[in-house]
């Protein structure tokens, strides 16, 4: 096929063809993980479909024998009505432009396949609810909330398609590139996969992980899952997500499974990987793995970790950690020993600690500021917080994220700030959190790094890559035979310098 | 009275401007008001004490000593917007121009965001604006959008002629940011970016949408 490959372990093509999330699935295959069956549209399709304005001549016939090798796949039928298939559409360009572009799920769920659907599982809820979800995925990515949706599955598909190549080229998608130095013509890939529903039933859901704590880069699985839904709800933060090892208890198979496949990921990758997961009915689904993303202190100690385990040479370990991420390891940040007094996390919108009394209103946050520090903690801001925001000493939000008014007015005013908290709900008076009420006027403190509200006037360090860092920079020193007593940066930039030179 | 710079219309009170001023932007002090209003300060304040005498707002003192609606204002300003939408006749074709402002909205974020914020070494790192070509580059974009916004602002005023202040106002904080005063994209309540949400929650309050 000229524009289709399929997402198997022989995939042979680099992410500039098929995209870095349809590689990294390519990568799954090979190291023997579940992935959903499924093929990818290349990005040469796209840049076809850019230049003409129609998707390329062929592709249609292609879509359709893809489809129908996934029908033999799976054994069931796209649009059913019997067992019906229905698939996911997600973009994948060769470089991350993350929540630029959108993602279609539960495609091919036409009134007739939901019934086939209900049926099969004997779950009417269920069937309605995926295609539900379906119609809302397809209207937000087109854009267009009175759109006419095609009844036949195959045309569902090519409109799926034609929009997420279009989606390349909207003005937001352009500013991204313009800002971060991605040429505007190399176009994305579409990846096509059979669902696994994560909203099947108890015993199904979807989460996110990291195979390394990325706050501190502690050697532990971290992140969140969301039982009885599908992925678009954990990273919207519309609900509330549970801590990634509840996982071990509800379903210690799916635990075992996950851990072993984040070791899997990290022995290839070398490094700590992210990856975006699924389990319908007990069953593990690996959806995407990236390698890297670590910053300041987690990096530092991910590095040397690395190294200690063999994984990678301690030359290696220097060059993963810029001179540039050795400002970032002395930002002030929760202290290890605050960890258990964690009542909430968010998106980390302006580094820095703050700790000061709750309040639930600008109001309130003026009132109170006159006997000490506040922080304001609101379900989202608008003009009408501008006082409170400067009244108070840190920031707290539920919903929005790192571009949200509070996270851009936080920013101007050097304020520590915590965006989209998901599960935080602001009360008259207090605010519920992990399950916990707080009172207005209760201590809190907030890390605007890492994302984290903890109760209390919690210890803060800037110290806590210390041991990792001390050993880097020795590394460091031997290689460049630089001075212990200078500056970190420099003693690391150094070394750098003297392992570029051949 | 005179009519509100910036929109070409006579006849509108200086009163119920200073009301729905309040109402989108929150507490004021009189130097802000009489820049989002366009008003002298000492006109805003005494029709700020007229509007205190007849219980509609209240000042507050202390450290964020500031102006700001009664529930009877709040009422006030609400019946006089729904009154002036209906009279108008124009929903349709505001809220129609709402939802291209919402489509601009989190390009706009975006870009707030780029100026305070940029990835190094793919760590993103407070913009210490120490790299004038990739401030050129936001800038560039906060115009390219200015210009799409602009049409979006066209139509908003044609639905309602005082979301033209809006476009006064936004243009003069592009402009004092081009000419250098680059703290008008993003900080401070005369900015770009305070400006635009003042104008989202204009059109929330003036579409009875909630949050």
């Amino acid at each position: 096929m000229r524009w289709i490959r399929p997402l198997s372990a022989r995939t042979g093509e680099s992410a500039a063809v098929i995209g870095a999330k349809a590689h990294g699935l390519v990568t799954l295959h090979r190291l023997g993980l579940p992935v959903p069956a499924g093929f990818v549209v290349t990005t040469e399709a796209c840049r076809a479909f850019l230049r003409d304005g129609r998707l390329p001549g062929g592709l249609a016939d292609e879509l359709a024998s893809a489809v129908r090798d996934l029908e033999a796949a799976t054994g069931r039928r796209f649009g059913g009505p019997g067992t019906p298939l229905a698939v996911s559409v997600r973009s994948g360009a060769g470089v991350s432009m993350p929540g630029m572009m959108h993602t279609v799920l539960n495609l091919g769920l036409t009134a007739e396949a939901a019934a086939g659907l209900a049926a099969e599982t004997g779950d009417v809820r269920f069937a309605e609810d995926s295609r539900r979800r379906f119609l809302a995925s397809l209207a937000a990515a087109t854009g267009d909330a009175r759109l006419a949706i095609p009844g036949d599955p195959a045309a569902q598909l090519e409109l799926a398609v034609r929009t997420v190549f279009a989606s390349w080229d909207t003005p937001r998608a352009r500013t991204y590139r313009e800002l971060h130095d991605i040429p505007h013509d190399l176009g994305t890939a579409v990846i096509v996969q059979a669902m696994v529903y994560g909203n099947r039933d108890g015993r199904s859901g979807t989460g996110v992980a990291f195979s390394r704590d990325p706050t501190t880069g502690e050697n532990t699985p971290f992140g969140d899952v969301l039982f009885g839904h599908q992925g678009e709800d954990v990273v919207s933060g519309r609900s509330l997500t549970l801590p990634l090892r509840e996982l071990a208890g509800r379903e210690p198979a799916v635990w075992a499974a996950l851990a072993g496949a984040l070791r899997r990921v990290e022995r290839h990758y070398r490094d700590a990987c992210y990856a975006e997961f699924t389990f319908q009915a007990g069953e593990l689904w690996m959806l995407q793995v990236r390698p890297g993303g670590l910053t300041g202190g987690a990096a530092v100690r991910v590095a040397t970790e690395l190294a200690g385990e063999g994984l990678i040479s301690r030359r290696e370990a220097l060059l993963r950690v810029s001179p540039q991420q050795l400002r970032h390891v002395r930002t002030p940040r929760l202290a290890a020993s605050a960890r258990a007094a964690v009542v909430a996390r968010g998106v980390g919108a302006c580094p820095g600690v703050a700790s000061g009394r709750v309040a639930t209103s600008t109001e309130a946050a003026v009132r109170m500021a006159a006997s000490g520090p506040v922080i304001l903690v609101r379900p989202e801001t608008s003009p009408h917080d501008m006082r409170g925001l400067a009244a108070a000493a840190g920031i707290v939000t539920a919903r929005g994220g790192p571009a949200s008014h509070a996270a851009v007015v936080a920013r101007s005013m050097g304020k520590p700030a915590v965006v989209g908290v998901a599960g935080l709900v602001v009360g008259a008076g207090s605010v519920t959190a992990g399950g916990r009420i707080i009172e207005e006027g209760a201590l809190v403190t907030i890390d605007g790094s890492g994302g984290e509200v903890a109760l209390g006037s919690a210890p803060v360090s800037t110290d806590e890559a210390g041991p990792h860092l001390r050993r880097l920079l020795a590394w460091a020193d031997d290689v460049s035979g630089g001075d212990p007593a200078g500056d970190e940066a420099a003693r690391l930039a150094a070394a750098h310098a003297a392992l570029r030179t051949p | 009275m005179s009519g509100l710079p910036g929109t070409g219309l006579p006849g509108i009170e200086h009163g119920a401007v200073l009301l729905h001023t309040l109402r989108c932007a929150g507490w004021c002090a009189v130097e802000r008001l009489a820049v989002a209003t366009g008003l002298d300060e000492a006109t805003t304040e005494s029709e700020l004490i007229d509007l205190a005498v007849a219980g509609l707002v209240t000042r507050t003192s202390g450290a964020f000593a500031a102006w700001g609606l009664t529930d009877a204002g709040r009422a006030a300003n609400a019946e006089r917007i729904a009154a002036e939408l209906e009279s108008a006749g124009t929903r349709p074709a505001l809220l129609a121009a709402f939802e291209r402002f919402l489509v601009l909205n989190p390009e706009l974020l975006d870009l707030c965001a780029a100026w305070q914020l940029r990835p190094v070494d793919g760590v993103l790192t407070a913009n210490d604006h120490s790299d004038p070509s990739y401030d050129a580059r936001v800038v560039a974009r906060f115009e390219d959008l200015d210009r799409r916004a602009e049409a979006v602002c066209a139509d908003l005023a044609g639905a309602l002629p005082r979301f033209g202040r809006y476009r006064v106002r936004l243009a003069e904080a592009l402009g004092r940011a081009r000419a250098g005063e680059r703290r008008y994209l993003a900080d401070g309540t005369a900015s770009y970016h305070a400006v635009w949400a003042e104008l989202h929650e204009d059109l929330l309050v003036t579409l009875g949408i909630p949050r």
